[in-house]
């Protein structure tokens, strides 16, 4: 018996808890921007070809290969864009998009940003967004439901 | 079949980190490097062999599987497989401090072995898969 793996163990638990509260409060969870400068994310989307000229509300999904959460994120909106005519999708790679990543400082996948009709960014989330909430913030900016 | 056209039933893994959270918690509790080591191989035939030659995977596909009914979700092999290569980092570390005398690295390493495990137990959160993107950021474009 080893009383330190005992206090590993127990540690182990208490870290894993707190982390699966921390995941559950903050996954998905959309905030306003202000880390970024926006030239520097305005110039990053028009690498990428994001046009949110062309939409009421453009998303920008950044995935990896290795992202379970990423593929039911990717099908929530592609399920979404069939009825509301007003939002465009953009997916990018985030692997070959890596001076993108940095510049938008994207550090977990699904990271997603949601840009207006003037090029403005109302906000980001990562982690697989709520699908209630991810159809109401599409809602609310593409005048669909109302 | 290529590697990243595989796809997995999504219970399988998860079963599988129960397990592996129960192995590591035993290894702990016991102090034991030698099954740190046997859960690295584990690990290891998982991310290299792939996770149709994954023990606990195996057991779950073949016996665990057909009591629970029909598959009804499958998911692409390549997150978790690559959550196996980076608890095989952790096991790796976790054993060889336990077996070469440095049983404080041995417990840590394995400790956070066994939270990545815990957490994807639990809540279907993969650990390695999102450190796979803070290290590409972080390593140079590949050439």
């Amino acid at each position: 018996m080893s009383g330190m793996g005992a206090v590993v163990v127990v540690a182990a638990l208490a870290v894993t808890a707190v982390a699966a509260w921390w995941l559950r409060t903050r996954d998905g969870a959309v905030r306003s921007t202000g880390t970024e400068e926006d030239g520097v994310a305005a110039s990053a989307f028009d690498r990428l070809g994001v046009r949110p000229g062309e939409a009421d509300l453009t998303v920008v999904q950044f995935s990896t290969a290795f992202c379970g959460p990423c593929r039911a994120t990717k099908a929530r909106l592609r399920q979404l864009q069939a009825t509301r005519p007003g939002l465009a999708v953009v997916q990018v790679d985030a692997e070959s998009h890596l001076d993108e990543v940095r510049a938008l400082d994207v550090r977990r996948t699904p990271t997603l940003f949601y840009l207006g009709r003037d090029g403005e960014l109302i906000g980001r989330s990562s982690g697989a967004p709520r699908p209630d909430e991810l159809t109401a913030l599409v809602d609310a900016h593409t005048g669909a439901g109302s | 079949m290529t590697a990243a056209s595989r796809s997995v039933d999504v219970r399988g893994p998860r079963f599988s980190a129960w397990v592996t959270a129960v192995v590591l918690a035993v290894a702990l509790v016991l102090g034991s490097g030698v099954l740190v080591a046997a859960q690295g191989a584990v690990f290891a035939l998982g991310a290299f062999a792939g996770l149709r030659y994954a023990p606990y995977g195996a057991f779950f596909r073949l016996v665990v599987a057909p009591r629970l009914g029909p598959v009804r979700e499958r998911e692409p092999e390549a997150p978790p497989r690559f959550a196996q290569l980076v608890g095989l980092l952790f096991a790796v570390v976790g054993a060889g401090g336990y077996l070469l005398g440095a049983p404080v690295l041995g417990a840590v390493a394995t400790g956070f072995a066994l939270v990545a495990a815990l957490l994807n137990a639990a809540t279907g959160f993969c650990l390695g898969c999102e450190l796979y993107l803070i290290a590409r950021r972080a390593l140079p474009a590949r050439a």
